[in-house]
């Protein structure tokens, strides 16, 4: 296995163990999904929002928890210098980047298996009709917005900024993912439309042009 | 030298108010109405000109982010911060003119369009460059963080367009101008673009000044940091 890789899962390892031990961040953020579901289904009214409105509710407890997850997730290196010996450790910054984005996915995809279920069925919304298109639209839509999470929330750690300064951040950036995916999701579940080659396209290249960058600016980003 | 630079400044503000003073009497007198919108329509020669001058100030921060990142030369972050404040002012133009545009001829002030969504989204991406610059402490990280943001804010706007575009749309495909329409929209680029190099050049100059005061101040040893500039003389 290459020495990279292997320092890869070593990281997440040790980010998982931690999660598994303090049991801080999916609790949370799970409970912070499930309320912003509730909220805007009882606020939409489960006859207004029914079927289609499920997409932009999840979406909306996509971000919010995953910001917050983005958060904690660095929030841990940054107490008892953490943050500093990582950087110490001989591995380089791209493996840095890299196993804090796979920590964050896999905590994000914990997240939405609980909430997309809960947004489903307050929504009555029909995940049977193309579940296959919903995933792949949904997972590839969380990474790009991982990708971008994962950088800002280094920069939010690294400077010491207000937590509320990441959702500022990340939000307009994301706004092309959420734009793409959702109007996906309308043409494929509404209108009965296979997915749209374009809009793919711009979560494909949203991805690609965000996890490239971010892995370039992340060591610039760490720099004390 | 100091007087003939404040001689200059001043002309150039005059030839830019005079620009504008006959560019209106332009559209009042020369330009003829269009058939379908009417009068509403004149708001394009400026709201045009705005929203590619917008672009441009967008760029320069794309470069001068990169060019900072490149070299860490606080000249890059004081262009890029200067070229930001002023690309959301001329956002936010753009924002207020396609807003009368709209009311004037769909009957409504907001609408969904992408073309309003795209300004829209990139008014806030480059406020939010502008907050993010008065939350960070210290001088290099501030501009190191910026630069980021900077950097990744420029490379979403493609991204902003081509989605905003996937949203249906009411504003016409391509609008045909008549060779009078056309001079017009040249004379309204000219006092813009002007006065787009004009503001990005005198914010420019305050930055450096405020730069090399913090730097005078850093090597002088007095031990406090001069506030990041913001749009509050007296916070400043």
């Amino acid at each position: 296995m290459p020495l990279a890789l292997e320092q890869l899962l070593l990281l997440v390892g040790k980010d998982l163990k931690i999660e598994a031990r303090s049991r801080q961040t999916v609790g949370l953020v799970v409970v912070l999904g499930l309320l912003i579901v509730t909220v805007l289904g009882l606020g939409l009214g489960g006859d207004a929002a029914a079927g289609f409105g499920a997409t932009v509710v999840l979406w909306v407890a996509y971000l919010f928890s995953g910001v917050l997850c983005f958060e904690k997730t660095m929030a841990v290196e940054r107490s008892d210098g953490a943050l500093a010996a990582l950087m110490l450790a001989p591995t380089s910054r791209a493996t840095l980047y890299f196993a804090k984005l796979a920590t964050n996915l896999l905590l994000m995809a914990a997240v939405a298996l609980i909430i997309t279920p809960a947004g489903v069925l307050f929504f009555h919304f029909d995940l049977s009709i193309a579940p296959g298109a919903f995933t792949g639209v949904m997972a590839l839509s969380l990474l790009g917005f991982a990708a971008v999470g994962t950088l800002f929330a280094a920069v939010v750690s690294s400077s010491r900024l207000q937590g509320g300064l990441l959702a500022m951040m990340v939000f307009p950036i994301a706004l092309p993912l959420v734009i793409a995916s959702t109007q996906l999701m309308l043409h494929r579940f509404r209108d009965g439309l296979p997915l749209e080659p374009g809009a793919v396209g711009i979560i494909v290249a949203f991805d690609a042009i965000f996890l490239t960058a971010s892995w370039l600016v992340f060591e610039i980003v760490l720099e004390p | 030298m100091k007087s003939a630079r404040s001689i200059l400044t001043v002309a150039f503000w005059l030839l830019v108010a005079g620009l504008f003073a006959a560019d209106l009497c332009l559209l009042q007198t020369y330009t003829p109405t269009e058939v379908t919108m009417g009068p509403v329509q004149k708001i394009f020669y400026f709201h045009l000109p705005v929203a590619i001058c917008t672009f441009l100030a967008c760029f320069i921060t794309f470069v001068a982010s990169v060019g900072y990142l490149w070299q860490r030369r606080t000249v890059f972050d004081d262009l890029a911060s200067a070229s930001a404040r002023v690309a959301v002012q001329l956002c936010a133009v753009v924002l207020v003119t396609g807003m009368a545009w709209g009311r004037g001829a769909w009957g409504v002030w907001w609408t969904w369009s992408p073309r309003l969504t795209f300004s829209l989204i990139l008014f806030l991406l480059y406020c939010v460059y502008l907050i993010l610059r008065s939350s960070v402490e210290g001088r290099q990280r501030r501009a190191t963080v910026a630069a980021v943001y900077g950097v990744i804010a420029f490379l979403d706007v493609p991204l902003v367009y081509l989605s905003a575009k996937l949203v249906p749309d009411i504003h016409p495909a391509s609008i045909h101008l008549e060779t009078s329409m056309q001079l017009t929209l040249l004379a309204w680029a000219v006092p813009v673009l002007l006065l787009t190099g004009g503001l990005i050049c005198t914010r420019f100059r305050l930055n450096r000044l405020h730069s090399q005061l913090a730097e005078q101040s850093e090597t002088d040893g007095r031990g406090f940091e001069v506030m990041p500039l913001t749009g509050n003389v007296a916070e400043a």
